[in-house]
């Protein structure tokens, strides 16, 4: 199997009047792979996964879904018979009950798996007769994912799932999501629950203003990033450290704490031929990888 | 299956919309016996079924409106347009079954009550003509097209739910009180509906099947509906 | 078995995994012939990508420490040279407590202690403290 990317865009930009929402974003994302998508609100995540779904036309720029245009009505139908998409907001249709929607639903796709979709709906509780209109959030979003995961599409698309759940609901779409990538589909995913995407996801993308900061593999941020904490007599000068492989400085007084991706080395070497009295290295979180990587960019675009 | 979430979204209001026109008209037609009596069965039909006509035309065109309430820029309100535009079918596809859809619901809406009307006049042993009816119902038709695709057009260029009927609403009201008494009255699409050009007044029947005006009207009603299509088509969401 | 994957310690959690397993076999928790859950299994039971479970496995088959049989599952493969590392591990830590001894001796704290050896596991013969 040639593992092909799921989606592919090149320098894809959206913009609304004068504001960017998307600029020049070139993003591949690889199949039989769980993909974290961070960004603050705003930053151009569901613009994006709009683009890919045909929902909005990209002002310039090109990409591509399993193979398929997304700028091309009939390829765009295409893929969304192979993608699946739980929405920011999950609303699905008040008027239908539980049932009726599953059954609306299953009409469009081959490849629906009807069995899967009642234990699911058994194992996230969802009375069958209720109407949609009073089910709780919750309950909606998981009505949303059974939905997009009782067929086997070929990559799932996920909008900020977690949002709205219980910690019960959130284990349950975690297990949901580590299950279809056991069975071969990709999962994109966008999130503001970081330790969420740090559990599960193997590579992690970090859009902040419509650009692409970051596409990192988790296995690479917990063996390179680094952050390295030191102490010196004088205040330092935080030119001194802008090496290769370094994401952020940040000085208070004497203090300073240095953000790298690579090159940990370099940067102690640096700390103690300026005489640093004390040096502390340690890995870095996720969250803490983001913020530093956001910080930097509102700091370089003041 | 978008066949189905058009049924179930539509139901209630067609259901509704169907028994108040059948009933209205059928209780006029029997209820204006006393007015047609002395009269001669012509006169009697032009009061009776006429005024039936008229008050079809009026709560058809209500119906009509109401029903088309909703659609794809309905749903971006409610949210769902995101589950729904992620569906594997195409923009064209979505319209032309809201839209067909809703046709056959307003096909519906007009032949009954019409087929209810003539029942209950020959079930009280009233002057019936197959032929005016055919004619009242074409009429209808052809002019209910350009209402039923202005509120199509409308409800797919305007996001508020009550928006897109008061906005056809006024579009009709225009077209009654604008068009109607003025010296434009033959483009309005109301008179053709309620068969004011067509009347004869030595007879007090309607005659000859006006084709032209007939095909004028659907043209503007697909033209305008093809307007809507194109608009959902090239709208973001 | 039970294991113990923390998000953010500097080490991938395939790496943690595999090497819980390893521990797990030295000291005795997982015997030869031991059968592991599937890939798909425990990365539902840990909740980690199925490919964090797929490397660990994958390179422990490499050592020589798990067979993958394909279908049936994932089994403990103490071999002659992964008992040789068993008694190798075993003098490691021996001197591992000896060290930790005598530096606790020169009057240094647990967590200073701990502080040294994570940083030159983090960044080997880089890292100076000084007060």
């Amino acid at each position: 199997m040639i593992d092909l990317p799921v989606i592919q865009t090149h320098r894809l930009c959206k913009s609304y009047g004068s504001v960017q929402a998307v600029r020049d974003l070139s993003l591949s994302v690889r199949a039989n792979c769980i993909t974290g998508f961070l960004g603050r609100n705003g930053a151009g995540k569901s613009t994006t996964i709009k683009m890919l779904l045909g929902m909005i036309r990209p002002t310039s720029g090109e990409g591509a879904v399993l193979g398929n245009r997304i700028d091309a009505p009939q390829e765009s139908v295409e893929l969304r018979r192979r993608v699946a998409y739980v929405s920011e907001d999950k609303r699905l249709y008040n008027y239908m009950t539980v049932a009726q929607t599953i059954h609306f639903t299953s009409g469009f796709y081959s490849d629906w798996r009807p069995e899967t979709a009642e234990s699911l709906r058994r194992k996230y509780e969802l009375p069958s007769d209720r109407k949609v209109k009073s089910l709780s959030k919750g309950m909606r979003t998981k009505l949303a994912l059974l939905l997009a995961v009782a067929r086997r599409p070929a990559l799932l698309i996920l909008d900020e799932p977690s949002e709205g759940l219980d910690p019960v609901g959130v284990e349950q779409l975690l297990e949901t999501l580590v299950t279809q990538s056991a069975e071969g589909t990709a999962v994109f995913f966008s999130s503001h629950q970081i330790e969420e995407v740090e559990r599960i996801a193997d590579q992690v993308a970090i859009l902040e203003q419509g650009r692409l900061l970051k596409d990192v593999s988790l296995d690479d941020v917990r063996r390179c990033y680094r952050k390295i904490d030191l102490v010196f007599s004088s205040q330092p000068n935080e030119r001194d450290f802008q090496l290769e492989g370094v994401d952020s400085v940040q000085t208070s007084g004497c203090q300073m704490r240095v953000v790298c991706n690579a090159n940990a080395e370099d940067v102690i070497e640096r700390a103690r031929a300026l005489d640093a009295s004390e040096i502390e290295v340690g890995p870095i979180s996720l969250r803490e990888v983001f913020l530093s990587a956001v910080s930097e960019t509102s700091r370089a675009l003041v | 299956m978008l066949w189905y979430k058009a049924w179930l979204e539509t139901r209630s209001r067609f259901l509704i919309s169907l028994l108040g026109i059948v009933a209205l008209p059928c209780y006029l037609v029997f209820d204006q016996n006393a007015d047609a009596q002395p009269q001669t069965p012509v006169n009697w039909y032009y009061h009776a079924l006429d005024n039936g006509h008229r008050l079809i035309v009026v709560m058809w065109l209500a119906a009509a409106i109401l029903l088309m309430m909703g659609g794809v820029l309905r749903e971006k309100a409610t949210g769902t347009i995101s589950f729904t535009l992620a569906l594997p079918v195409s923009r064209m596809r979505l319209m032309l079954v809201r839209i067909l859809s809703g046709f056959s619901q307003a096909l519906v809406l007009m032949v009954i009550p019409w087929c209810a009307m003539y029942l209950v006049s020959i079930a009280t042993g009233r002057a019936t003509s197959l032929s005016q009816a055919l004619f009242h119902l074409v009429l209808l038709g052809a002019g209910g097209l350009v209402f039923f695709s202005i509120a199509v057009l409308i409800s797919s260029v305007v996001e508020g739910e009550y928006t897109a009927p008061v906005v056809t609403f006024g579009l009709l009201f225009a077209d009654i009180a604008g068009l109607g008494q003025s010296r434009y009255h033959s483009f309005s699409t109301w008179n053709f509906m309620i068969g004011n050009e067509y009347f004869n007044r030595s007879t007090q029947l309607l005659v000859g099947i006006p084709w032209l005006h007939v095909t004028a009207n659907v043209a503007v009603a697909v033209l305008i509906t093809t307007a809507a299509i194109k608009a959902i088509q090239r709208r973001e969401f | 078995m039970l294991f113990k994957l923390t998000a953010s310690t500097g080490q991938p959690l395939y790496v943690q995994l595999l090497q819980q397993i390893r521990h797990a076999t030295e000291c005795g928790i997982l015997k030869h012939g031991d059968q592991l859950p599937g890939i798909r299994t425990l990365a539902e039971e840990l909740i980690v990508s199925p490919n964090t479970v797929a490397k660990a496995y994958s390179e422990l088959e490499h050592e020589g420490l798990l067979d993958l049989r394909h279908g049936s599952g994932a089994f403990i493969n103490l071999n002659r040279r992964a008992r040789l590392f068993t008694d190798q591990v075993e003098r490691a830590r021996r001197r591992a407590s000896e060290l930790v001894e005598q530096l606790r001796e020169d009057g240094l704290r647990d967590d200073e202690i701990r502080r040294i050896f994570e940083a030159e596991l983090l960044c080997p013969g880089k890292v100076v403290s000084r007060r």
